[in-house]
């Protein structure tokens, strides 16, 4: 089977995956993709959220089967160190993580909303980041994003 | 008699007299130059700071980051202390020398009421205890990250160790350049004069580490260039990009994955096992089963080639579960006992009084009035969102096995003892890598999962192993915050105020089953008083005349377990609400009320204060929102909160919304106020997860919450406007991660009263 992940074309050994195998699964114990993380395996918690074709996904529920053919996009792709995706910036700059666990889940849902809203209001923000962190940086969070679709909007 | 098996509680009197602490010698905390091990031209200065060839300043770190900002925090000391930038100091794990071990949260299991252990004015008592208690942690070196302690252990520890690489640095320039050495100056790691000379640490290491120095002192409040800063943490970066290592991401060349199953119910065990059809699935490789591992119960493992495939395994086995032999579990029967046996000891004044003043029924007697409350919180679950995993790898044979473990833990010389044992070698076999915790919250001050990842790597020949628990595990068989009853009583004079306070609380003691499973070596025949099971309640600021604050160490068989803040989780409700009641039956403002049973506790006051004049106390507010306050000190720091609190769907229905928290803390110095507030911030929302939906139930013997559907977090929905305002203090900086917590769940029961008119006496709070 074939997987694009981050702009790249990867091949998966046949005896290695499964078509009913979680695409979390496939990126952290096939792939060697640690940035995504297991936090519950229900599609509860969010901590898996990837991007499929742009839309947040919780890959720990989401077959390998359902992303054939459609390019995912993880934590590891976001940004680089040099050019960290915007998001990236404001996380650092008010300071977000705290045992940093369930940060890229947050920041990849992150990303799908301000791909989609360019300015999202508090209520925006609270329907679609629905990701548990069991620190409390949730404050943080919302503020990060306003301050990276600030960013982003200066930009273009 | 008494009073010396109190002094000892905290660590357990049988451990004291075993090792004779009068005949220890003192053992100095810096270590010596050949502590650390070097290589590649490091030069070691003392137990904590080594020097490599190009000037970089690698420091011996002793303390497990889960969050909390520990590594950060500890590197500003040391950085600080030597005149370098964060980016000039790399961290290196501390090993297993007694050095590393932790002082100061064994002072803080003490049971000495906060009015005879005032720093400066410690009764000598006081003073004894914890001059035994530190002895002998010293000597027993327990390298645990919890109970707030990391500064407060650190704190002159490490300035000391760097003041002293200091020292021997600028002695060596000085003898190397002949120039007087108060005329050197250190510029982020560069030692220069003004007359030109100027060279990095690295040039002076080898001639500091035999460099004699004497008198050397810390830097004055006034000099510190980094202690007091919002410094950015060190962590941050690496926890934006996917590249921090959890325990749950380490990947070794040709590793498997292990899947544990437990039986459903708690202290039960596998029976007869089929696993014919989870050995027909791909990718499976092999069930081991799992005996007890420092608290574990008797499970399986099932091994295979991803988490996937070995959670396959672990679903399609077929067994045939043993209910424990102690009998089935029920939390509501439970709950019954704990009430029946803080009723019978309330009436005749039994259990453990940590805290007598006074006479308590002679006050009673010339009582005008008299309040009696009972109240009540459940069993709680840590569920940090790493899962719980470990990985581990055995190579060799017979004397030359060798262990290798990756764990996510607070306890890694507990990790290496029970790897030792799993293994069947010796302890000096074992090395423990300490990764980033996915979150602690005292879950990871236990060790069974290590145990349980290095009996699987036992049979799967030399491969490494990740042994991960499912999320329904976590929550199934966690070590829960015990569930507690108070019954609290209180005269009152005519005039409304309080003459007596009496409380008589029950619930299992943690720190004796903890000692146990995870440090057997303290673990005594008899169980000492607790002073976790009454924390928060014997140790009140509050000027009430006579009092007796006692407790009834019960034995539920629920495995119990250090949950963030410990017992002023729930006693901090129990005591900040009753306070509140007896404000109501005085007929006084609750910020004045208090404020009048604090003239004692000027620190406290202040913190009050500061958070009612931050939050607008007494100031109008919207129709249907109204606020509650309360005050606790935990971990030697104060914490006031103030939450405005409305009911969006009516009066009598549906959940609570909590709008604003406004936080005052006196936490002693502060380090970096960034991270403090972080730390608040996130206490909060812990603390209003647990007031709010945070309860787990037992029946029929098994944990009925499985996983977040059934055990909500607060959602970023849910969360309020927290802020956070901080008492400047020229005190040792005391707890930061734990302090936040406590005072939540009483502030919003009290906004619910103000709101409603109706008393929430048991957590989660629901009308």
């Amino acid at each position: 089977m074939e997987l694009s992940v981050n702009g790249q074309t990867r091949t998966l050994d046949d005896a290695a995956v499964d078509p009913g195998m979680p695409l979390l699964w496939v990126l952290r114990d096939v792939l060697n993709l640690t940035g995504t993380k297991f936090g519950c395996g229900v599609a509860a918690c969010g901590a898996c959220t990837v991007l499929v074709d742009g839309q947040a996904v919780r890959s720990c529920v989401t077959p390998l089967s359902a992303v054939a053919g459609k390019p995912v996009r993880t934590i590891e792709a976001l940004g680089t160190l040099d050019k960290p995706h915007a998001l990236q910036a404001a996380w650092v700059a008010h300071q977000v993580p705290q045992c940093g666990y369930c940060q890229s889940g947050m920041l990849m849902a992150a990303a799908a909303l301000l791909a989609k809203n360019p300015n999202p209001s508090d209520a925006d923000i609270a329907a679609a980041i629905t990701n548990l962190c069991r620190c409390g940086t949730y404050p943080r969070i919302r503020d990060a994003i306003k301050t990276a679709a600030a960013a982003l909007r200066t930009k273009t | 008699m008494k009073r010396r098996a109190l002094i000892l509680s905290g660590l357990g009197a049988g451990a004291a007299l075993v090792v004779g602490w009068g005949l220890m010698p003192p053992r100095s905390r810096q270590g010596s130059a050949d502590t650390l091990p070097v290589v590649g031209g490091e030069i070691g200065l003392n137990g904590w700071i080594k020097v490599a060839a190009d000037g970089q300043v690698l420091l011996a770190m002793n303390r497990s980051e889960m969050g909390q900002g520990v590594h950060t925090a500890l590197a500003m000391l040391v950085a600080d202390e030597l005149d370098i930038s964060l980016a000039k100091l790399r961290l290196i794990q501390a090993g297993p020398d007694k050095l590393y071990g932790n002082v100061a949260g064994f002072i803080g299991a003490l049971p000495f009421h906060p009015s005879d252990s005032e720093p400066g004015r410690e009764t000598r008592t006081v003073k004894t205890g914890q001059w035994l208690v530190a002895k002998l942690a010293r000597e027993l070196g327990i390298n645990m990250t919890g109970g707030s302690s990391s500064v407060a252990d650190a704190w002159d520890v490490l300035r000391l160790a760097a003041a002293t690489a200091r020292a021997q640095l600028l002695g060596a320039a000085s003898l190397r350049w002949k120039l007087p050495v108060d005329e050197l100056v250190i510029t982020d790691g560069i030692v220069s004069h003004g007359s030109g000379p100027s060279a990095h640490f690295g040039e002076f290491a080898k001639a500091a580490a035999v460099t004699p120095v004497s008198s050397v002192t810390v830097k004055d409040a006034k000099d510190w260039k980094l202690i007091g800063t919002p410094a950015p943490r060190i962590d941050v970066v690496a926890k934006t990009n996917g590249t921090a290592t959890f325990g749950i991401d380490v990947r070794l060349p040709d590793m498997v994955y292990a899947v544990v199953r437990h039986a459903p119910m708690l202290g039960g065990s596998p029976g007869a096992t089929n696993a014919d059809a989870a050995m027909k699935l791909a990718g499976v490789e092999r069930v081991v089963r799992l005996g007890s591992y420092a608290g574990s119960i008797a499970a399986l493992a099932v091994v295979g080639r991803s988490y996937w495939h070995a959670k396959r395994g672990a679903d399609a086995l077929q067994v045939d579960w043993q209910a424990p032999p102690a009998g089935v579990l029920d939390s509501g029967a439970i709950m019954q006992s704990l009430e029946a046996a803080a009723h019978a000891a309330a009436k005749d004044q039994g259990g453990f009084a940590f805290y007598s003043r006074g006479d308590v029924p002679a006050a009673g007697k010339t009582a005008s009035r008299h309040v009696e409350q009972v109240y009540r919180a459940p069993y709680l679950a840590h569920a940090p969102m790493e899962p719980i995993n470990c990985t581990a790898r055995i190579t060799g044979e017979g004397g030359a096995r060798r262990v290798e473990v990756w764990a996510p833990t607070q306890m890694p010389g507990a990790a290496r003892a029970v790897a030792a044992r799993a293994a069947g070698v010796h302890e000096d076999a074992v090395t423990v890598h300490v990764t980033y915790l996915g979150g602690g919250f005292g879950r990871r001050l236990d060790v069974d999962f290590v145990g349980q990842a290095v009996r699987v790597a036992v049979e799967t020949q030399g491969r490494p192993v990740q042994l991960i628990w499912p999320r329904e595990e976590d929550l199934t068989h966690d070590f829960y915050r015990p569930a507690g009853v108070a019954v609290m009583q209180a005269s009152l004079d005519a005039q409304g105020q309080p003459t007596s306070l009496a409380i008589t609380s029950a619930g299992d003691a943690i720190t004796p089953r903890w000692m146990e499973r995870a440090i057997p070596l303290l673990a005594g025949p008899i169980d000492t008083p607790d002073k976790t099971t009454s924390e928060g309640l014997f140790d009140l600021p509050y000027g009430v005349p006579n009092q007796r604050i006692a407790h009834v160490a019960t034995h539920s068989g629920v495995p119990v377990g250090f949950w963030r803040s410990v017992g002023h989780s729930h006693n901090a409700f129990f005591s900040e609400c009753f306070i509140d009641e007896l404000a109501f039956e005085a007929k006084v403002d609750p910020v004045a009320f208090r404020l009048g049973l604090l003239k004692d506790a000027p620190r406290h006051a202040a913190v009050l204060k500061l958070a009612a004049d931050k939050a607008g106390w007494g100031t109008p507010l919207p129709a249907g929102r109204a606020r509650g306050i309360a005050l606790h000190e935990s971990f030697g720091s104060i914490v006031a909160q103030v939450v405005e609190v409305s009911l969006p769907n009516g009066p009598q229905s549906g959940r609570p919304r909590v709008h604003r928290v406004v936080c005052a803390a006196d936490v002693g110095v502060v380090v970096n106020p960034g991270i403090v507030a972080q730390q608040i911030e996130g206490a909060v929302v812990f603390g209003l997860s647990a007031a709010l939906f945070g309860r787990i139930d037992i029946a029929a013997g098994a944990v009925r919450q499985r996983n977040f559907p059934d055990y909500p977090l607060l959602t970023l929905a849910d969360t309020p406007r927290i802020e956070t305002h901080l008492v400047p203090s020229t005190r040792a900086p005391s707890g930061v991660g734990e302090p936040g917590t406590p005072p939540v769940a009483p502030a919003l029961a009290n906004a619910m009263f103000a709101l409603t008119g109706q008393r929430l006496r048991e957590l989660p709070l629901t009308l």
